[in-house]
């Protein structure tokens, strides 16, 4: 089974030239022989050149095929595989003659049909060559083509193509038509020429080899061009198969283009060493952008930063001076400097080095100072600037006077630039993992705050209660929490720290605590808030305080007992007047008087309830909330919100007031503070 | 937004607040009264006749320097509260640590 999908192109292409070789050459030794017996062969000229037609075809199709598989060569292995070709072709060449002029005048040596032999043999060496260097040199000027070049290109092989059937017009007749033809694909030649981009890609030592090659591909195409004008002005064979346009303009477009491309190389050997420079400077240009990973660090940034200065300048020396402020270290700081002489050279630089201070003059663009030293002349000083601080100090110094010029220092310039961005990258992205990892731990916060308000309120038949909290921040410094002393006394508290934020949520805690303990030890509410402010004034931070507003409930007697520590005052709404009031009782916040003076500073009230009344504890968060004119929430609205509906369950009456808050801060309005809302409703 | 001007006249500091003091803004605060206590200072004065809005971090500030004033001698009163701000600092209790009296006048005249 033949996989049509992988046709060997290749060796049919050798087989059938091989083939047609071999027919071209059975053709003309019947011809001679025809000759020799007086015989017509009856074979006209045409079936020749057709056959030579063919012969062409099969062998660029060959090279076509050679060049589509070694697209990944190298220039120079290519050139050195055409100069081969090449010297093969022409030293078979010179040995055919070497032997005809050794056998001389003998018998053998006259022998027409060797003579065809060899000749058909030199014919197809010299073909061969043609048209693989023709393909190479297609490959040279197509490299980084342009549209433009592919056109010239296509234009060229179209000639080509015309005058590989020019024969049969022009019959080998060296005529006008034959010049012009010639004249025309030379020119083509001439202009396709200027495509020589892959010169200035090679290296030094690379542009001596493509020298070297260019030159053994121009020798064997003078020689072989000799060889064959010899043989067009011999009239011994029967039928000439190198005299066509062809093959001749194929000569000049090889010569043309080898020539060329040995010349311009041989121009560019001294400027190679430039172009070489400016490819490294790229490629360490290169290496400073890709932004370091995050297990990279700073030190390997800094030390190509210093390679590629080094590079970039031609420097006879270097050092990296680390800001001291500056939390890195380096291995080698130093690069072809002895220790002694960098405190030699340190001392010759400017104070502004020293000092690590930025000059405002220089603009933290390198600049170049003289040196009095014996060995180095010259020093240009890298600043390298990092989030506003001076992160390094580059210093590249010079054996030569004023070594650094204004290329130079633009290059270096830009490396240094190139590398701040990539150290603040890195720095950035290490902040960003380490502000997720916070984020990680403010959830771990917001649970374990979550689980400090109570889920279940202590309540007993007597009364319903819910309560609601919403945190700005993820932490907030919300608290409410219940206690049942005894069978029929209940104490609900609510509070709010000072602030918001982590710290807010610190005190929270600190508040449930001292809440939990005092508690139980039976006090009232204003020797709570007494103890409290006692305990809380030994913890809390100068500037923090705590509000708080406690109940005692006793549901056997339907009273309260309440005190207020600078909180928010509570709403009491009483069914039998159908009127809310805020509960008006002074106190001072805790924390903020942290002595015995507090006992002044509370008081505590006492009231009656009954079925159908209300308790509304809340924080500020509600109260102080804005909307877009900047109007607060105030008392009078949660006021008339209540009055207006008290026959409302307290979840519902809790539901109601929240959704009027959103209502009143508006539809993306945040509200930028905690709050938290306890509803009780008597039964 | 707080915009804080400082005037001193002779001992006496004036610090006008002008805008709100919130949670974000309360260190200016503190780094401002902080800056401006030079030992000559006997009356620090708070004028409030622009503060809109002070947060529970504000009020901490002022809370965090009672004392302190208390034990230099430095007399230390706000004057010229809205009526909504006023609230805050009644409700707070901070009007029994702190004099909050009506206009500038009487602010200076207490360290008589």
């Amino acid at each position: 089974m033949i996989k049509t999908n992988a046709i060997p192109i290749g060796k049919i292409s050798l087989l059938l030239a091989i083939l047609i070789w071999l027919a071209l050459l059975l053709v003309d030794l019947i011809r001679i022989f025809g000759v020799i017996n007086n015989l017509d062969s009856g074979i006209s000229e045409e079936v020749t050149w057709g056959l030579e037609i063919l012969f062409f075809f099969f062998t660029y199709f060959l090279y076509r095929h050679v060049f589509w598989k070694s697209k990944q060569v190298d220039f120079v292995t290519l050139l050195w595989r055409g100069a081969s070709t090449g010297l093969f072709a022409a030293i078979a060449g010179l040995l055919t003659e070497l032997i005809f002029f050794a056998l001389g005048d003998s018998k053998i040596g006259k022998d027409p049909f060797l003579q065809t032999i060899f000749y058909h043999l030199n014919f197809a060496w010299s073909s061969i060559f043609l048209v693989s260097t023709a393909l190479l040199w297609k490959h040279l000027i197509l490299y980084q083509k342009t549209k433009k070049v592919v056109k010239q290109w296509q234009v060229f092989e179209l000639s080509m193509l015309a005058a590989l059937f020019f024969i049969f017009f022009n019959h080998n007749n060296f005529d006008y038509s034959f010049l012009f033809g010639l004249v025309i694909l030379l020119v083509i030649s001439i202009l396709l020429s200027a495509n020589l981009k892959w010169i200035p890609y090679l290296n030094f030592k690379e542009k001596w080899k493509t020298l070297l090659f260019l030159f053994l591909i121009l020798l064997s195409a003078t020689l072989l061009f000799y060889r064959i004008l010899a043989y067009g002005n011999e009239e011994r064979f029967q039928i000439n198969l190198t005299d066509n346009l062809f093959l001749m303009a194929l000569f000049g477009f090889v010569m043309v283009y080898g020539l060329f491309s040995f010349l311009v190389t041989l121009f560019n050997l001294p400027t190679s060493s430039v172009f070489e420079q400016k490819l490294t400077e790229a490629l360490n240009f290169q290496k400073l952008s890709q932004s370091i990973q995050p297990e990279e660090n700073e030190e390997q940034v800094l030390d190509i930063l210093v390679n590629s200065c080094i590079g970039a300048s031609f420097s006879d020396g270097a050092w990296i001076a680390l800001n001291p402020t500056e939390q890195l270290k380096i291995q080698n700081p130093l690069r072809f400097i002895e220790p002694s002489t960098l405190t030699e050279l340190t001392s010759l630089l400017p104070a502004e080095f020293q000092n690590w201070t930025l000059s405002p003059t220089n603009e933290l663009q390198p600049y170049s100072i003289r040196l009095k030293h014996p060995s180095y002349k010259s020093a240009l000083l890298v600043p390298l600037l990092v989030n506003k601080t001076l992160l390094a100090q580059i210093v590249l110094v010079k054996e030569v006077k004023e070594g650094f010029n204004k290329e130079m220092v633009n290059i270096i310039g830009t490396f240094a630039r190139q590398a701040s961005i990539s150290v603040e990258n890195h720095r950035l992205l290490n902040q960003a993992i380490s502000s997720e990892r916070y984020q990680e731990e403010l959830k771990i916060a917001q649970r374990v705050q979550k689980a400090l308000l109570p889920l279940q309120l202590d309540h007993p038949s007597s009364f319903d209660i819910c309560a609601y909290s919403n945190t700005a921040d993820e932490v907030g410094g919300d608290y409410y929490d219940t206690y049942q002393v005894d069978e029929h006394r209940f104490v609900l508290i609510i509070g709010d720290v000072s602030g918001k934020g982590t710290s807010a949520a610190f005190h929270m805690a600190q508040m449930k605590g001292v809440f939990q303990s005092l508690i139980q030890m039976g006090l009232g509410p204003a020797d709570f808030m007494i103890k409290a402010n006692s305990a809380l004034s030994k913890c809390l931070e100068r500037n923090h305080f705590i509000t708080a507003s406690i109940f005692e409930l006793n549901t056997l007697s339907q009273q309260f007992r309440h005190a207020r520590a600078g909180h928010i005052p509570t709403l009491r709404y009483s069914a039998q007047s159908h009127t809310a009031e805020f509960i008006a009782v002074d106190g001072l916040g805790l924390g903020i008087v942290r002595n015995q003076n507090y006992e002044n500073h509370v008081q505590e009230v006492t009231g009656n309830y009954q079925a159908g009344d209300f308790l509304i504890l809340l924080t500020d968060g509600i109260l102080e909330s804005r909307n877009d004119v900047g109007e607060q929430f105030g008392y009078t609205r949660l006021k008339e919100l209540v009055e207006a509906n008290p026959q409302m369950p307290p979840l519902q009456l809790q539901k109601a007031i929240i959704d009027s808050l959103h209502q009143f801060v508006g539809g993306d309005g945040m509200i930028d503070d905690d709050y938290s809302l306890v509803v009780v409703k008597f039964k | 937004m707080l915009q804080i001007e400082k005037v001193r006249e002779g001992d006496v500091l004036i610090l006008q607040l002008i805008g709100e003091v919130d949670a974000s803004n309360s260190v200016l605060l503190d780094q401002s009264i902080q800056e401006s206590l030079q030992p000559e200072i006997t009356v620090v004065v708070i004028d409030g006749q622009e503060l809109k809005y002070i947060s529970s971090a504000g009020l901490g500030v002022f809370m965090s320097y009672v004392d302190d004033f208390f034990e230099r001698g430095i007399h230390f009163s706000i004057f010229g509260l809205t009526q909504q701000v006023g609230e805050v600092f009644k409700i707070l209790g901070l009007d029994r640590v702190i004099a909050i009296v009506p206009d500038k006048s009487t602010a200076i005249a207490l360290r008589k």
